[in-house]
């Protein structure tokens, strides 16, 4: 569903994606796990096409999309959030949910009809505030919720375009562990066929929703199995006692 | 987003009456006064769409209602075309032209922006200026209004020219409240908010600016067309850069993104204008006093200010009515 091959990225003398090679199936649900500055918003941001990867290439659904710009692979299914909300502040739950609807149904350029009272757009931003718990909030503005309530916008948002895939930069960071377990509950409620790949911090969060796991250190794939095989990893003990005791 | 409220009902309703209320009663004098706070009204709605909902800070609004009046001119003068068929012309040119400028400049933003556009605008002015087919500097006289004999309506007469006006500020502030509540409007404002975002959704961001700048051009076009018949005469300073920059001043002075606030700024700067005038030549120093009073008070705009005070003020009033005063004890006990 979702492919990286050799994916290569320098910013200066700083090498942040090294020969990044990962394979995604269909419905498959992966976690990236690596310590703070391991590159792996660096490597969302090249799969989205935020940013374009030095050599190597990106394939959705099997197509090479490396050369297309975001919003066409956004158009294609490929969705993101991300690590710091990127919302629209002024704006009600319902509204931001109802922008992201709009694009996937067709109505966000349309100038002949309101695109937030169409019923095909209400009936995605109903369904995406049941799936991520926004019902409440439906018409609150962004600023007047908590942070808790924003991350989970953050990937209601994403969510609202209908993706095949979706790409999640730690969903849970900056929230309680509460919180953050009610979380992935809900994403262990998303469909099944959904393509899920998720940038988390917590490794016994990551091993509650993960089917598989990559991990990256200093931007290198250290790391890609199964979550059994995770744990008893000792490159992995040494990498999250090396320096993610501190993070 | 843009939402109607109860206020601005009221203050529309207001406006409409005291137009009404000016066309049927005042003389000539106040008929000219009103005709040009209405072609104003319609100029600052074109801008108020895509600088207070979409942050596309234009300078060339007033060049783009100079294309409108200049292309109304040439097509019913020179080019013999019956009045309305030579409105709905120009109305496309200039639509089409600032949909250039719109998807040229939709890369840039904030300062770039403006000073693109301002550099569009500058063109169009000297442009004119200089082609001896616009007149040059004398400009282009014998124009003439729409003939709406037809059914019973002499355009030539003030009053009826006025009123004609207001019909069509009172259709394009409805086409703007569309055009706003459209899913292009709708994703218009989400750029604003957030280009980025807009874009990882899937939107094709560059489209949405260029189309709804080639909306308000086409407003910005219909009001340069009313200008052309008001006057019945148009020169290049109606290109004016300054045109753009008293634009940008009434919807800033009324209320940036309320459509309702540009109204009542383009009220207040042309009644400003005219009376402060009279009084002295130094207006433009009072307008600029005001502004910066504006500006200065951190609201948006005057209709802004009244917007956020009487809310404030309403908050208390029910407040005030449902106030409990049990809690108030457990808060001061505590
Ligand atoms: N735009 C950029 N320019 C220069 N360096 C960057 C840029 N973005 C990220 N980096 C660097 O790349 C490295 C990886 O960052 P990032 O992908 O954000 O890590 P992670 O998400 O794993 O914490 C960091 O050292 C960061 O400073
Ligand atoms: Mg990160």
């Amino acid at each position: 569903m979702l492919e990286t091959r050799n994916l290569d990225k320098s910013f200066g003398a700083v090498h942040v994606t090294r020969d990044v090679s990962l394979k995604l199936e269909r419905g498959e649900r992966r976690v990236i796990l690596g310590p703070n500055g391991a590159g792996k918003t660096t490597l969302f941001n090249q799969l989205v096409g935020e940013l374009t990867p030095d050599s190597g290439s990106v394939h959705l659904a099997g197509e090479d999309v490396t050369a297309l710009p975001v919003a066409n692979r956004a158009r294609r299914g490929l969705s993101r959030s991300y690590q710091k909300n990127t919302l629209f502040d002024g704006l009600t739950v319902e509204e931001n949910l109802g922008l992201a609807a709009a694009v996937h149904t067709d109505n966000a350029t349309r100038l002949w009809h309101d695109s937030l009272t169409r019923p095909e757009v209400r009936e995605i931003v109903d369904d995406v505030a049941e799936q991520v718990n926004l019902m409440p909030y439906l018409h609150a503005t962004v600023s007047e919720v908590s942070y808790g309530v924003r991350r989970q916008l953050e990937v209601g948002v994403a969510l609202a375009t209908r993706p095949l895939v979706l790409l999640m930069d730690e969903p849970t960071s900056g929230v309680g562990p509460e919180m953050s377990k009610g979380f992935h509950e809900l994403l262990n409620n998303l469909p099944r066929d959904l393509t899920m790949l998720i940038i988390e911090h917590d490794m016994d969060l990551a091993f509650d929703v993960a089917d598989t796991i990559t991990v990256l250190n200093y931007g290198e794939v250290v790391f890609d199995g199964l979550p059994e095989a995770a744990r008893g990893s000792k490159l992995l003990k040494e990498i999250y006692l090396g320096s993610w005791e501190d993070a | 987003m843009f939402r109607h409220n109860a206020l601005r009902y009221t203050v529309l309703v207001l406006l409409a009456s005291g137009a009404l209320f000016q066309a049927f009663t005042a003389e000539y004098f106040g008929l000219e006064i009103l005709t040009e706070i209405l072609i104003l009204a319609i100029l600052v709605l074109a801008l108020d769409i895509v600088a207070g909902f979409g942050g596309m800070v234009s300078l060339c609004h007033g060049a783009l209602m100079g294309v409108g009046a200049y292309a109304y001119a040439l097509f019913s003068t020179k080019a013999g075309v019956a009045p309305p068929v030579a409105m709905g012309g120009a109305v496309a040119v200039t639509g089409a032209a600032a949909w250039v400028i719109g998807a040229i400049g939709s890369r840039s933003h904030g300062i770039y922006f403006i000073m693109a556009t301002l550099a569009f605008g500058q063109m169009a002015y000297s442009y004119v200026f200089q082609s001896p087919v616009f007149g040059g500097d004398d400009g282009l006289g014998g124009i003439s209004r729409l003939d709406l004999s037809l059914v019973g309506i002499d355009l030539t007469d003030s009053r009826s020219f006025a009123l004609f006006c207001l019909a069509i500020l009172g259709a394009v502030y409805g086409a703007s409240v569309l055009i706003l509540r459209s899913g292009l409007g709708r994703s218009l404002t989400g750029v604003m908010h957030n280009e980025q975002r807009m874009r990882a959704l899937g939107l094709t961001v560059w489209r949405v600016k260029a189309d709804v700048f080639g909306l308000s051009g086409m407003i910005a076009g219909l009001a340069g067309t009313l200008a052309a018949q008001h006057i019945m005469y148009i020169s290049p300073g109606l290109l004016s850069w300054t045109v753009s920059g008293e634009a940008l001043v009434v919807v800033i002075l009324g209320g940036l993104g309320t459509l309702v606030g540009p109204l009542v700024g383009a009220v207040a700067f042309v009644v400003l204008k005219h009376e402060v005038s009279a009084l002295t030549s130094y207006w433009h120093l009072v307008v600029g006093v005001i502004l910066i009073g504006v500006v200065m008070s951190r609201a948006n705009g005057i209709f802004g200010w009244v917007e956020s005070h009487s809310g404030a003020w309403i908050e208390r009033r029910l407040s005030d009515a449902t106030r409990d005063p049990e809690p108030e004890e457990a808060v001061s006990d505590a």
